[in-house]
């Protein structure tokens, strides 16, 4: 089984409400403990899907669940079935290498390679054998560098090293990284958690650029910035997805109590 | 002091009474804590100058040599009284050399050559080690044959404690080593300038030998290369190889706490222990040649072993896990995880702990004794199957000799392993500044 049997080109009339990944009945362990209780969630195509919900609510395994982040913890386990278009990616004949070429994440810190700006971009690439040629690279690195709003700081420096720009310049190096890999859907761990009000709005604004070609899910401790920047809401309390929906629906008319209680800040 | 005038409006304010933080008895405590601080670093500095001191002030003497230079008669009745070189090379190999470099010391001196008493004294006077240097000049031209020139010989042990002043003069004549018609001869050739004290290339060229003016550390430090080289092959990739594997590769359970247990077990063990094993398993069971440097760069490389891979992991785990999350998260194999990210950002620090276990290992004399190292080898080494010995154990070696010139040879190769082990030391810190990257 391959993940390259899905359509390539999302340019049918359905585009925005066709279902990139599913979560049917997710739950997951770490070692004996469960974090996930029967998670059912759809992320649709070239919408931004925020992840809501206190600490420790289990948003962030759920994301990690998307691209098997969670294989690198001893003692995690899943069950369930998550699905890329329609392709369990817990299925033992699924490459995880493949399904992170395909699913990108962004982590909660920037954490750009001790690598030069260059390098930190090229590296997906290469290792996938994205480009043939040299110039085919330069070309790549400078578009997916002016994608994330980056090209006109770097421009002049792309050989320094990467560790060396400011933290919000980091995190956008960072998305440029996960992009280069050209993947279908982009995974965000509460990407501005470490960056101050100017450098969330960049992102924010690039994040929105991006839902053209991408679909995305975020995680965001901000009820604000899930307001901004989603389409599609999901809140999750105690390892459970307690409400989800349209997220003009779950901020102005949330059907449940306890999302009605988080999102005016009486609980989280 | 809003509070109180609330409470009392009437009161005038009361300063609060001031509380007891213990503020006494603690700076007390850190300052005693700080002066046993300096105290121990103190002494420590005290011993390793006593150290120094005495090791360099005993050594350096060493690093020179007493050589006579006198003219030479290359006589062809003593090389070749039977005028049968040409047919016959061998002669030229055993001649008697020692009785030309006698006589042409005694020429110098102006001593009848039948005063059978004077010229005994003379042959005391210069080195019997001169016979290799005569002998090469001989075998490599041998039309220098019935001609005189000039060359440079090595002074006796004795002569060259006399002459840096070594010897006790105050000591009756019979008791001591250097008689005082040898004294006034030292004095006489020195007021002719035939006395010169060249650097002793000798002592990191020349092999063992019963006399001190003609033993050295070649042997040794070949032997030691040698060595070093086997463990910097086997530990150092072995070492790497296992730490990567335990650290990124391998699932954390039993089995693997357990091998890591007995890793740092195996660092802890004695290394004669080590030595044993090398005996057992190396020189009775695979038949390797004793005394060899390959049997002693395998045991090394077994006890520096434990070492490189405990300092591989330290450097593996303190490599930030938030790389490994990105490199894993664009979609790199762990492979690639490991050699694209990870060990580029531990190579300071696993360098760093190879060198300081090289370090260990080159000072090591323990198990190289129990493997036959502590041999009295002449000729050096030409491969590592060759017997040799080691710089730690020709230290030791020398330490039981009973001459005086042996004594400040001692320390002359105390010296010589200090400086190589500083160069490593030094080395390890260039290359951890060289590679250290911040992130």
């Amino acid at each position: 089984m391959s993940l390259d049997t899905a359509p390539a080109a999302a340019t049918s009339p359905a585009r925005t409400t066709r279902p990139k990944m599913t979560g049917r009945k997710v739950c997951v362990f770490y070692g004996d403990k469960q974090a996930l209780f029967d998670v059912d969630l759809e992320i649709t195509a070239n919408q931004v899907t925020s992840l809501i919900g206190p600490s420790g609510c289990g948003k962030s395994t759920f994301l990690r669940s998307l691209n098997r982040m969670n294989d690198t913890i001893d003692g995690c386990r899943v069950t369930g079935r998550i699905s890329l278009d329609d392709v369990d990616i817990y299925d033992p004949s699924i490459d995880v290498v493949e399904l992170r070429a395909r699913v990108g994440m962004v982590f909660q810190k920037p954490n750009p390679f001790p690598k030069s700006i260059y390098e930190n971009v090229a590296y997906g690439p290469r290792i996938h054998g994205i480009v043939k040629s040299k110039a085919d690279m330069d070309e790549l690195v400078h578009s997916c560098l002016r994608r994330a709003g980056l090209w006109n700081e770097v421009k002049d420096r792309l050989n320094e090293p990467g560790t060396g720009l400011s933290g919000g310049q980091q995190q956008r190096l960072c998305i440029a990284r996960a992009i280069a890999t050209r993947p279908e859907v982009l995974l965000m761990d509460e990407p501005c958690s470490a960056l101050d009000p100017i450098a969330t709005a960049v992102i924010e604004e690039l994040i929105d650029e991006l839902r053209e070609n991408f679909t995305i899910v975020i995680v965001t401790h901000s009820m604000q910035q899930a307001a901004r920047v989603s389409q599609k809401t999901a809140f999750f309390h105690l390892g459970k997805l307690i409400e989800e929906g349209r997220t003009e629906d779950i901020f102005t008319n949330p059907r449940n109590k306890q999302t009605q209680d988080y999102i005016t800040g009486r609980i989280g | 002091m809003t509070d109180a005038a609330m409470d009392a409006p009437a009161a005038t304010p009361v300063p609060a009474p001031r509380r007891d933080f213990g503020l006494k008895r603690r700076h007390r405590a850190e300052a005693i804590f700080r002066f046993f601080g300096v105290a121990a670093i103190t002494i420590g500095l005290v011993f390793l100058v006593i150290l120094l001191w005495s090791v360099v002030s005993k050594g350096y003497t060493a690093f020179v040599q007493t050589s006579i230079t006198v003219p030479v008669e290359f006589t062809a009745e003593i090389i070749d009284r039977n005028g049968e070189r040409a047919t016959n090379p061998r002669v030229l190999v055993s001649a008697n050399y020692p009785v030309i470099a006698r006589n042409a010391v005694a020429r110098a001196l102006g001593v009848d050559p039948d005063d059978k008493a004077a010229m005994r004294e003379v042959g005391k006077f210069v080195s019997d080690g001169n016979r290799a240097i005569l002998r090469e000049i001989v075998t490599k031209d041998p039309s220098v044959i019935g001609t005189t020139r000039p060359v440079t010989l090595l002074a006796s042990a004795d002569i060259d404690s006399a002459n840096k002043g070594q010897i006790d003069l105050g000591v009756p004549e019979k008791n001591r080593k250097v008689s005082d018609q040898q004294l006034r001869w030292l004095d006489q050739l020195k007021d002719q300038g035939a006395i010169s004290t060249p650097f002793n290339w000798g002592l990191l060229t020349f092999g063992a030998s019963s006399r001190p003016e003609t033993s050295g550390l070649g042997v040794a430090l070949m032997g030691s290369a040698y060595m070093m080289l086997i463990v910097l092959c086997i530990a150092l990739p072995v070492g790497v190889a296992a730490s990567i594997y335990l650290e990124e590769f391998a699932k954390k359970n039993r089995f693997t706490d357990f091998i890591e247990v007995n890793i740092n077990n195996l660092a802890a063990v004695p290394s004669i222990v080590f030595g044993l094993l090398g005996l057992a398993v190396f020189i009775n069971f695979f038949g390797l040649p004793r005394s060899a440097p390959i049997v002693g760069g395998l045991v090394l490389s077994l006890m520096t072993l434990p070492t490189i891979i405990i300092a591989t992991r330290a450097a593996l785990r303190s490599v930030p896990p938030s790389i490994r999350s990105a490199a894993l998260g664009i979609g790199a194999s762990r492979m690639q995880m490991v050699f694209d990210h990870v060990l580029p950002l531990a190579t300071p620090g696993i360098l760093t702990g190879t060198i300081i276990g090289l370090a260990r290992a080159l000072g090591e004399t323990a198990p190289l004794l129990l493997i036959g190292m502590v041999a009295f080898v002449a000729d050096s080494p030409s491969s590592p199957f060759d017997p040799a010995t080691a710089l730690p154990v020709q230290i030791y070696m020398w330490t039981n000799e009973a001459e005086r010139a042996f004594v400040e040879r001692t320390s002359g190769a105390v010296i010589v392993l200090l400086v190589f082990l500083a160069l490593m030391n030094l080395l390890a810190i260039v290359l951890r500044r060289r590679f250290e990257r911040r992130w």
